[in-house]
């Protein structure tokens, strides 16, 4: 409500259309849907042995998956500045090794919006396969069928709404990333300034800007919200 | 902290009860909001704690980060006492742009400097080198007191094409340049020469700007009008001033 009243109608077209606002919603998206899409891969696998699976020390498993989601941005941004960092335990290696270094980079962004996407995408895929008549998998394969030919025949088009469902919320997720992204990528125009951090920003010296933005913001996460709720969240 | 314990008594023995920590000394204490340039954190914190142990009662709060954000706090009506900005284009947004401020005074100097992980992994060794291809460097934002310091200093010494090009990241103030060069993700940054704080001297080292390129900050101080305690704030103002300049030469600063 606050935003709406604050923010400068009048001036929005302009700010909206500038080129940093553009350069970050652009960038915004390309991470978003990045790290939305590594969730999906990454969190299939996870989900799937934590809903079928029978494993030792699966509820510390599930634990640590889920620990990113309550976890301070910031602290998961300085975790991943300890594992990634040029001195880091993985970066330092990377960087001896390949020359890599990982932060400041887009990719830094990404992974930055993945570690926090992740849980998400795992959490409602996990839910989604314990809801799935696990018999139907035990029919296929007495009829012959292969585990890929069930997974691809059977689960994956059973579970369409959930795989949609953890797309967009970790996507969603990734959109609004803040404080891991500053504390671990960076902020730079076009390479790791995504729309918060443009808000964030902006704030310093031009309020009305940064309102602006903002709103930009929300309408993109309304409108995915209001898409989503059409489709699969009836 | 004072409260836990206060909590700890209260639920070791109901009837000894639990008077209000905040009344309990024998005045009531009075509360002061200091916004500073994040450049101050050591410095100011040193004489808060000397400004409270000099006015019994008093506890002053700061609230450290960018000058502009600050400002732009201020100007959106946060209640702060007393602000210190790192340029005085801030102190100026205050003052004719946001409620303004009464007894403005310059209280310190501070020169710029580039600073690099102790390791030193560019080889940096004077300000030309920032243009060096593949150099990773990191400056406080635009509208920053350091960020655009730091801009002026690249345009003076004639290398600011070259050198922009190799900034990966803008950093929200001039602490966060440091971390980054602390953390070794950062080839160099450009800071004061105050903020290698005995705290990070051994992980940082500070190649100097030479003069005739290099900038001085100006830090200027005031009371924000509408204070609540706009004779406190305006004490602390004078203790700064005052008292306080020992402890800002300590800290590297110029005097004003």
């Amino acid at each position: 409500m606050g935003l709406i009243v604050r923010t400068p109608w009048s001036r929005i077209g302009e700010i909206i259309a500038s080129e940093t606002a553009l350069t970050a919603l652009r960038l915004s998206l390309v991470v978003a849907t990045a790290a939305a899409a590594i969730s999906l891969v990454l969190g299939f696998p996870i989900a799937w042995a934590l809903a079928r699976a029978e494993f030792r020390g699966k509820t510390f498993v599930r634990t640590l998956v889920v620990l990113p989601l309550v976890m301070p941005p910031v602290v998961a941004g300085v975790g991943l500045l300890a594992a990634f960092g040029r001195r880091g335990v993985v970066g330092s290696w990377l960087y001896e090794a390949f020359g890599v270094q990982v932060t400041f980079t887009t990719g830094a962004a990404v992974l930055a919006a993945t570690f926090v996407s992740l849980p998400l995408a795992v959490l409602v895929l996990e839910v989604g396969l314990r809801g799935l008549d696990d018999r139907l998998e035990d029919a296929a394969s007495t009829l012959g069928a292969s585990r890929a030919y069930t997974l691809r025949r059977v689960v994956l088009p059973l579970m369409g709404s959930q795989i949609v469902a953890a797309l967009v919320l970790a996507w969603a997720r990734a959109l609004g990333e803040f404080g891991a992204t500053i504390t671990f990528a960076g902020n730079l125009q076009g390479r790791t300034q995504t729309l918060p951090l443009a808000v964030f920003e902006r704030l310093q010296t031009d309020p009305e800007a940064a309102f602006a933005v903002s709103m930009l913001l929300i309408g993109l996460a309304f409108v995915v919200i209001l898409g989503l709720r059409g489709r699969f969240l009836r | 902290m004072r409260r836990w314990a206060c909590l700890l008594v209260a639920g070791a023995s109901l009837l000894a009860g639990c008077s209000d920590p905040e009344g309990a000394g024998a005045t009531s204490e009075r509360a002061l909001t200091v916004s500073a340039a994040s450049s101050l954190t050591e410095v100011f914190t040193e004489i808060g704690d000397a400004f409270e142990s000099a006015n019994p009662g008093v506890s002053v709060t700061f609230n450290f980060g960018p000058s502009d954000g600050l400002a732009t706090q201020i100007n959106e009506g946060a209640p702060v006492d007393v602000f210190a900005s790192a340029s005085p284009t801030w102190g100026d947004a205050v003052q004719d742009d946001g409620p303004g401020v009464t007894g403005r005074a310059d209280f310190a100097r501070n020169e710029l400097a580039i600073l690099v992980p102790s390791d030193n992994p560019a080889g940096i060794e004077g300000i030309d080198d920032l243009s060096e291809d593949d150099l990773r460097l990191v400056l406080a934002a635009e509208g920053v007191p350091a960020g655009d310091y730091a801009r002026e200093i690249l345009a003076n010494a004639g290398i600011a094409g070259a050198a922009l090009a190799n900034v990966v990241s803008n950093e929200e103030d001039v602490k966060a340049v440091i971390t980054k060069v602390l953390s070794g993700d950062a080839d160099a940054g450009i800071g004061y020469v105050t903020d290698v704080t005995p705290g990070v001297g051994d992980q940082i080292t500070l190649v100097p700007i030479p003069d005739d390129v290099n900038v001085i900050a100006t830090y200027p101080i005031a009371v924000v009008s509408g204070s609540e305690e706009a004779d406190l704030a305006q004490r602390f103002v004078d203790y700064v001033l005052g008292a306080g300049q020992r402890t800002l030469a300590e800290y590297g600063f110029l005097p004003a």
